[in-house]
């Protein structure tokens, strides 16, 4: 087991690698030069001069081998650099406005858990029944509104019309209500429906009928047998949307005024900063790294023939 | 199961939901209106975070927050006027190189300090530490010497004599005037500011990054005293989040160039509950075509395009009347732009046909495209795909330039590759628009005439290109009023004429805002902001 965990903490490595140099080719693929949209921006006319400073100063007059290798030196001491706009560390710009994107996409994820499970699991017990129709509904719903959309509808009913909750922003708890709502819309409507099959699937196991036919009471049945079955599979598939849960920020974090990092990436897509954009998109990989690894291990805590078999494929 | 088991779990499932509702519910429905303002205080919306309040940088900060705290010694008023300011008088030598400077006697920094030529001259020289990255506004790059000859005398020297000096020290950066308790130790105020002192009528005074930024009055300002006693700039990225903002009250004003959609602007403007107004021109937007590529080469072919499609209707429709048609490459309200005498090109489809003909492209039997030689008359045409009026305008093109047998192909680019393909010469069309006040006209024929901009290289087929090319030299470094205006009224017609630069619309800024807010009215300069006289029922 031991082995396996190395080399699977070990697979990181190339991947890691890889992405940085999918970073780094991002400059030289852009037809554009970061230091004339600096620049351009800035609503500066670019000379040739202040061009050919600003290119020095960013580093990008040196060859594609060596930027590669001072990335790879960089990123793996966590210098993430500095921003070309703003002139500050990369780093504290992305600690400045990752707590807020942080706090949006944990209340998502809580809001995701506490109704997709209750719902999920109703919607299985009850095949065809109120909650199974529910989830349904609120599955279609959350499957083909974009995000965006959902945002202006929330908007426009809950602080527009009925004046309840404040239109963007972050102070106070009322202001995560329809950010939070906009982001796990999508997540309890995949997990709802999950969970429901999981629910059915695991009622048909040949122990739960055992376990009637013992004549254990159904709310054992179900809470012991049935949900305690059917809810990692969930979990694992939340573990594994971590990643996208916070990139999912974006769009969200732009509608609602929500001062986290998403927002900030999009400004810096706008003015080809790129060190900041490789700071985020690194920041990304390493998140959808990590938690499909950490989903990985979870897997092999719960089932260690895991790593046998992984063993056998070697 | 049974029904008082059932009814249990219902229960159960019930009381989940409550819980969690609650757990995200748990605040005051008020809180919301916490951005409501007052009398005292103007809420705005703005797409960006106003950045750092530094007045020798540029981006991320906002040019309108930077002209509320820092001043110029010249004030650029309607049409065009440069009005004295923080300098009450100035005196240009004969040969147009030196500059002397009466600064006014009754001016404080926010902080009590004195404003006089000591502090005008270390401004001057911080500016001038990073010479390079400011070279784009003329006059900098010739500045040879500062010299702060009294208390109340700053004296400017230039290398060369250049006209538009005296327009450029109008601009909201990079030089208007830092107290000195605002510079770092080594002068060098690129890198930052020890205190945002300015002698503005504004201080800054909370800022959350990214979240919103308050100003309160600068109780030590010279000028007269503005009326409402707090500007609120709240950051709402998104521009139908901000109408929606400003529909439930949290906001007063929402100003600026496509600040919201078009649609959205004239749907409030419908309500009648809200009052709207639109600034005069700041910009124009043209056409470039590129006289490089065979097809445009020919000033036929050029003509014919413009008498090709019907601009008023172009222009109203898809603006729903936020800009006008424009029949200058210059808003008339620029200096050195009105009356200048160029050719009209109106809608004419039989003249654009018969151009056309003339140049050799023919339609041949049974198709819709014209040829000539056997090509195809193909014209490919760039836009900011993020710019919806840009693309609707390049789609009508296509419609309309199709019937009189050309086929435009239209390709939408992010705005860095736009600027970049139009630098390196590879575009047929582009859509562009001018620098606006205070920078043109000197600034518009500045880029025209320098190597590197894609202008340059789009006139080259210009017969009278040479001649044209030097006349931009000079009239900037032209001393006699009288010959400058006689050298604009023919460089920018003849630009004009022969038909690489089109003039399509004026661009226009939009302010909207609700009916409580009084005297709204545009400030001249495009970048300056409009609070001055602002006031609140």
């Amino acid at each position: 087991m031991g082995v396996y965990i190395l080399k699977r903490v070990g697979s990181v490595i190339p991947i890691l690698l890889l992405a940085i140099l999918l970073l780094t080719a991002m400059i030289h693929l852009s037809p554009v030069d970061p230091a004339e949209a600096y620049l351009s921006a800035a609503h500066i006319q670019p000379t040739e001069e202040v061009l050919a400073q600003k290119r020095a100063e960013f580093g990008l007059d040196q060859s594609f081998l060596t930027q590669y290798v001072t990335t790879v030196v960089r990123l793996a001491s966590f210098d993430f650099g500095t921003s070309y706009v703003s002139g500050k560390p990369v780093l504290d710009e992305v600690l400045l406005r990752l707590p807020a994107t942080v706090q949006l996409a944990l209340s998502s994820l809580l809001l995701a858990i506490f109704v997709s499970i209750p719902l999920g699991f109703l919607a299985g017990i009850r095949k065809n029944g109120f909650f199974d129709h529910l989830s349904r509904g609120i599955a279609f719903i959350g499957a083909s509104i974009p995000s965006f959309w959902l945002g202006y509808l929330l908007i426009f009913f809950f602080s527009v019309q009925l004046d309840l909750l404040p239109v963007g922003g972050i102070g106070s708890p009322s202001h995560v209500i329809l950010p939070a709502i906009t982001l796990a819309l999508p997540l309890i409507a995949l997990y709802t429906r999950l969970l429901r099959t999981s629910v059915i699937e695991t009622m048909r196991e040949p122990y739960v009928l055992f376990a009637r036919t013992r004549g254990i009471r159904e709310t054992i049945i179900l809470g012991k047998h049935v949900l305690r079955v059917a809810i990692p599979p969930m979990l694992t598939g939340l573990g594994m949307n971590l990643g996208k849960l916070l990139t999912g920020t974006i769009i969200v974090e732009t509608v609602f005024s929500w001062p986290g990092f998403g927002r900030y990436f999009i400004e810096a897509i706008f003015d080809r900063d790129m060190p900041i954009i490789q700071g985020y998109v690194f920041l990304a990989a390493l998140l959808f790294i990590g938690s499909s690894l950490l989903v990985d291990l979870l897997q092999l805590a719960i089932d260690p023939r895991i790593a046998r078999k992984g063993g056998d494929r070697r | 199961m049974n029904v008082s088991r059932r009814k249990k779990s219902i229960i159960q499932a019930v009381s989940i939901l409550s819980i969690t509702t609650l757990l995200f519910g748990c605040s005051n429905p008020n809180e919301g209106a916490d951005n409501k303002s007052d009398q005292d205080t103007l809420t705005l919306a703005w797409p960006r975070d106003i950045g750092e309040m530094n007045p020798h940088v540029y981006n991320p900060s906002q040019l309108f927050a930077q002209s509320m705290v820092y001043e110029p010694l010249v004030h650029y008023a309607e049409g065009g006027k440069l009005e004295p300011f923080l300098a009450k008088s100035w005196d240009i030598s004969k040969d147009g190189k030196t500059y002397t400077f009466t600064l006014r006697d009754d001016v404080k920094f926010s902080d009590g300090s004195t404003f006089d030529a000591t502090i005008v001259k270390k401004n001057f020289d911080a500016v001038l530490k990073n010479k390079a990255l400011h070279s784009w506004l003329g006059f900098i790059s010739k500045i040879d010497k500062t010299e702060a000859v009294d208390k109340q005398t700053f004296r400017m020297t230039l290398s060369e004599a250049y006209y538009p000096t005296i327009q450029e020290l109008a601009v909201v950066r990079p030089v208007r005037f830092l107290g000195e308790a605002g510079f770092p130790k080594n002068g060098d105020t690129s890198k930052g500011v020890e205190q945002e002192v300015g002698t503005g009528p504004w201080v800054l005074d909370e800022y959350k990054a990214d979240q919103y930024a308050t100003f309160k009055i600068n109780k030590n300002y010279w000028g007269p005293k503005p009326k409402v006693k707090k500007i609120k700039v709240d950051i709402i990225p998104d521009a139908e989040s901000r109408v929606l903002a400003f529909e439930k009250g949290d906001i007063d004003l929402i100003f600026g160039e496509g600040a919201i959609s078009v649609d959205a602007y004239n749907q409030l403007k419908e309500t009648k509950s809200y009052k709207t107004t639109m600034s005069e021109p700041v910009a124009t937007r043209l056409l470039i075509m590129n006289t490089k590529k065979k097809q445009l080469a020919d000033e036929r072919v050029r003509q014919a395009l413009q008498y090709g499609f019907d601009k008023k209707t172009l222009v109203e429709g898809i603006t729903s009347g936020l800009e006008a048609p424009a029949d200058f490459i210059l808003p008339p309200n620029l200096p050195y732009t009105s009356n200048l005498n160029v050719e009209k090109r109106d809608f004419d489809v039989k003249k654009a046909k018969s151009l056309l003909d003339e140049a050799g492209w023919k339609l041949p039997n049974g198709k819709k495209i014209r040829e000539k030689d056997g090509q195809p008359l193909q014209i490919e045409m760039m836009y900011d795909a993020a710019e919806l009026v840009q693309k609707a305008m390049a789609e009508t093109l296509q419609s309309e330039w199709a019937t009189i047998g050309v086929d435009l192909k239209i390709v939408g680019v992010e705005l860095p590759d736009q600027v970049q393909r139009f630098k390196d010469n590879k575009f047929d069309i582009n859509m562009y628009s001018n620098f606006g006040a205070p920078y043109d006209p000197h600034t518009f024929v500045n880029i025209i005439g320098t190597d590197g901009f894609g202008f340059k290289e789009a006139i080259s087929a210009y017969p009278n290109k040479d001649q044209l090319l030097q006349e931009m030299k000079d009239v900037l470094k032209t001393t006699d009023e009288t010959k400058r205006q006689k050298m604009y009224a023919e460089i920018l017609p003849s630009l004009q004429d022969q038909g690489a630069l089109v003039p399509i619309s004026y661009l226009k800024k939009m302010a909207i805002y609700q009916n409580g807010v009084t005297n709204f009215k545009f400030a001249a300069n495009r970048d300056e902001s409009p609070f001055a006289q602002i006031g609140i029922k």
